[in-house]
């Protein structure tokens, strides 16, 4: 699993090649790679808020309570695993409309391995610098659009400019789960899972 | 250029007032965004703003909102509205004179703003600054308008009236209404003037009028730019015509209903608050059926989009709709609106409609109809339309996530309290931590604004009529 991870940062259209060709048993093994790899980003951001803490212009660092930053890790964590297999799901829900072959399994995994530049930006958790990790996400972000684009026409079998529009409404689909995220924090803030600051790492 | 107009006249269709309009597009969009960069580097770099009352952030930002939406969006309108009733009721313009009435009205009254405005003499109520003489003005260029576009679709050739006609029509006749009771006021001098409502009420009908401006002004209009122009370029059918007119009533009915959901927690009673938010909830629906609408006419043409970049703008115009007509729901929940309202959020909300769809169909529009008008084959350059996508997209993606990521914090910032129940940051934190945010704006407005004059060259270039159209690309890069 983890040669994946690396392929797909280091020569991503090579890998994509090597994930069609798997054969289906050990392709369907890849249902867990969401599982560990949204681990990295979920550990990364306990400890950084914790223990390390940030500052906002100059002033003294913060820290979140490690009682609420608990909570909110691991609320975190399956956020990550429910939005890639949302993705995922309507990833196979629009392959037909593309003409391409597809099962849930298959939607949840592209959409998770597209995501690994992003677990992997999740470790900038540990060190919370407000604008460092701003950069470090956007361009996370962008190689995982990149990773998108690159990986539907290879693993689903369909012509480029065709995965181009694909590709497209996959991103539509990622922009309104984002929202929907974006809300459901919001709302989620609301019913408890409200952070608490401290002055002091714990 | 009279030379110039009798050359390209058209046998049948006033193809004059819109060719004027679709320059003045370009050249407004061009003015718009220039001081909307400017005002967004004043945010981020507040130097900028040099001690000259004229240049201050709080009248240019009024100007900027002016200029873009009534000056290019309005402009673009226009051109689009009178080219499409013409198509498609198979008749010239009913008036010439009178079109050309609201041709030059209308930039007087974008001049007049680019002038009163920077001066500071404004209603303050948002997005409809302009003080009671330019107000009449607008009203007599509208009802003008009004009377060139249904008399051209009464006295049309054929039997049906074509669904974009009956956005373009809605979006006159709301517009109309919501501008002359919005801007009822009581002149206290030439410059001066008071709203004839009080307190609440003024509150209430300021945000019926200003929702509506962006329902009508900037999502009818435009939906009406879409179902004409989306099935042009694409060439294919409306993938569902019956679902084209249930969302026109749907989107008609519930829109007018929204707008308390700019005063969550405020004044106004709650009861109107909370219907405010279900109406905005419901509104999803006919939103997210015209976006699946263009989207459907659009899916068929897959082998058109690798060659085509003005079906590339029409696509991503159409994931922004729908993306933003998402958003603005979820935002007006009363519980998100706590923590996005006065925040970046909204910002970045109002852009990614502003930006990716009300400004990116229309430089798709545009791209189709120029060469039309000025009897081209094709635009002078594909090349740089496909530059000036990509710019489009960068931009607006960069203008949209700083903001995001801004809104979310300073919401985050604001409501945050110690365990000894004191505030955590000071308002002065939650502004210094949002300065990456305000130059990621300014990067990202600077290349949309960038694109914009990508385009003024290749349309500059279209017009000669001793320059030839470049060879067509094969298949550029996707």
């Amino acid at each position: 699993m983890i040669q994946h991870t690396f392929g797909l940062l280091v020569q991503p259209s090579a890998q994509w090649q090597r994930i069609a060709q798997l054969p289906e048993n050990s392709f369907r093994t890849l249902l867990l790679y969401p599982w560990f790899l949204a681990i990295l980003p979920a550990v990364a951001w306990y400890f950084g808020t914790t223990h390390v803490g940030w500052t906002v212009a100059g002033g003294d660092p913060q820290y979140l309570t490690a009682q609420s930053a608990r909570t909110i890790c691991i609320l975190f964590y399956l956020t990550q695993i429910i939005c890639l297999s949302v993705i995922g799901y309507f990833i196979h829900w629009m392959a037909e409309t593309y003409g391409a072959e597809s099962s849930i399994t298959k939607g949840i995994i592209i959409a998770s391995l597209a995501a690994t530049p992003m677990f992997i930006a999740g470790l900038s958790g540990f060190y919370p610098i407000l604008w460092l990790d701003m950069l470090i996400g956007i361009f996370s972000v962008c190689w995982a659009v990149y990773l998108i684009y690159l990986g539907i026409p290879i693993l689903m079998g369909i012509p480029e400019e065709r995965g181009f529009l694909f590709s497209s409404a996959v991103m539509g689909v990622a922009l309104v789960i984002l929202i929907c995220l974006m809300a459901g924090a919001v709302i989620l803030w609301d019913f408890g899972a409200a952070p608490a600051f401290t002055d002091h790492p714990s | 250029m009279s030379e110039l107009n009798a050359a390209l006249e058209h046998p049948t269709y006033n193809y004059k007032v819109i060719r004027q309009f679709a320059i003045m597009t370009v050249v407004w969009g061009i003015v718009g965004m220039l001081v909307g960069v400017l005002i967004a580097a004043q945010l981020a770099w507040p130097q900028l703003n040099p001690g000259v009352e004229w240049l201050h952030f709080g009248r240019l930002r009024p100007l900027h909102t002016n200029a873009v939406i009534f000056a290019f969006g309005g402009c673009a309108l226009f051109a689009t509205s009178y080219y499409v009733v013409q198509r498609t009721c198979q008749v010239r313009l009913v008036s010439d004179k009178l079109a050309a009435f609201t041709f030059w009205g209308w930039q007087a009254v974008i001049v007049a703003a680019a002038i009163t405005l920077p001066l500071g003499y404004t209603t303050s109520k948002e997005y409809a600054e302009l003080e009671w003489p330019i107000d009449i003005l607008i009203a007599v260029v509208w009802v003008v308008y009004a009377i060139v576009f249904f008399g051209t679709v009464a006295k049309r050739k054929v039997h049906h009236i074509y669904v974009a006609n009956w956005f373009y029509g809605a979006f006159i006749i709301a517009v109309a209404v919501l501008h002359i009771l919005n801007s009822m006021e009581v002149p206290v001098s030439m410059t001066k003037s008071y709203s004839v409502y009080a307190g609440t009420v003024d509150a209430m009908v300021q945000w019926w009028y200003g929702h509506n401006a962006v329902g009508f002004f900037l999502t009818a209009g435009f939906l009406g730019m879409m179902y004409y122009f989306v099935p042009k370029q694409a060439e294919r059918p409306v993938y569902s015509y019956r679902l084209s007119i249930v969302h026109f009533w749907a989107l008609v009915a519930v829109y007018i209903w929204a707008g308390p959901h700019h005063l969550h927690y405020t004044a106004l009673p709650d009861w109107a608050q909370s219907l405010g938010m279900v109406m905005s909830l419901i509104l999803l629906a006919p939103s997210w059926g015209g976006m699946i609408n263009g989207m459907m006419t659009l899916s068929g043409a897959w082998h058109k989009l690798r060659t085509d970049p003005i079906l590339r703008f029409l696509v991503v115009s159409l994931s922004f709709y729908g993306m933003s007509t998402f958003e603005g729901p979820m935002m007006s929940i009363k519980t998100v609106n706590a923590l996005s309202h006065y925040t970046d959020w909204t910002i970045g909300h109002v852009h990614s409609g502003a930006l990716g769809w009300v400004a990116m169909i229309s430089i798709g529009s545009l791209y189709h109809l120029i060469p039309v008008l000025f009897n081209k084959e094709r635009m002078y350059s594909v090349d740089l339309i496909n530059v000036h996508f990509w710019m489009s997209t960068i931009g607006t993606v960069l203008y949209i996530a700083a903001m995001w990521v801004n809104g979310i914090m300073q919401g985050l910032m604001w409501r945050a309290y110690n365990q000894d129940g004191t505030l955590t940051y000071s308002f002065v934190e939650s502004v210094a931590a949002s300065h990456p945010g305000y130059m990621v704006r300014v990067l990202g407005g600077g290349i949309f604004f960038a694109g914009m004059l990508v385009m003024a060259y290749n349309v500059y270039m279209t017009t000669r009529r001793d320059v030839a159209a470049q060879p067509a690309a094969v298949a550029s890069a996707a």
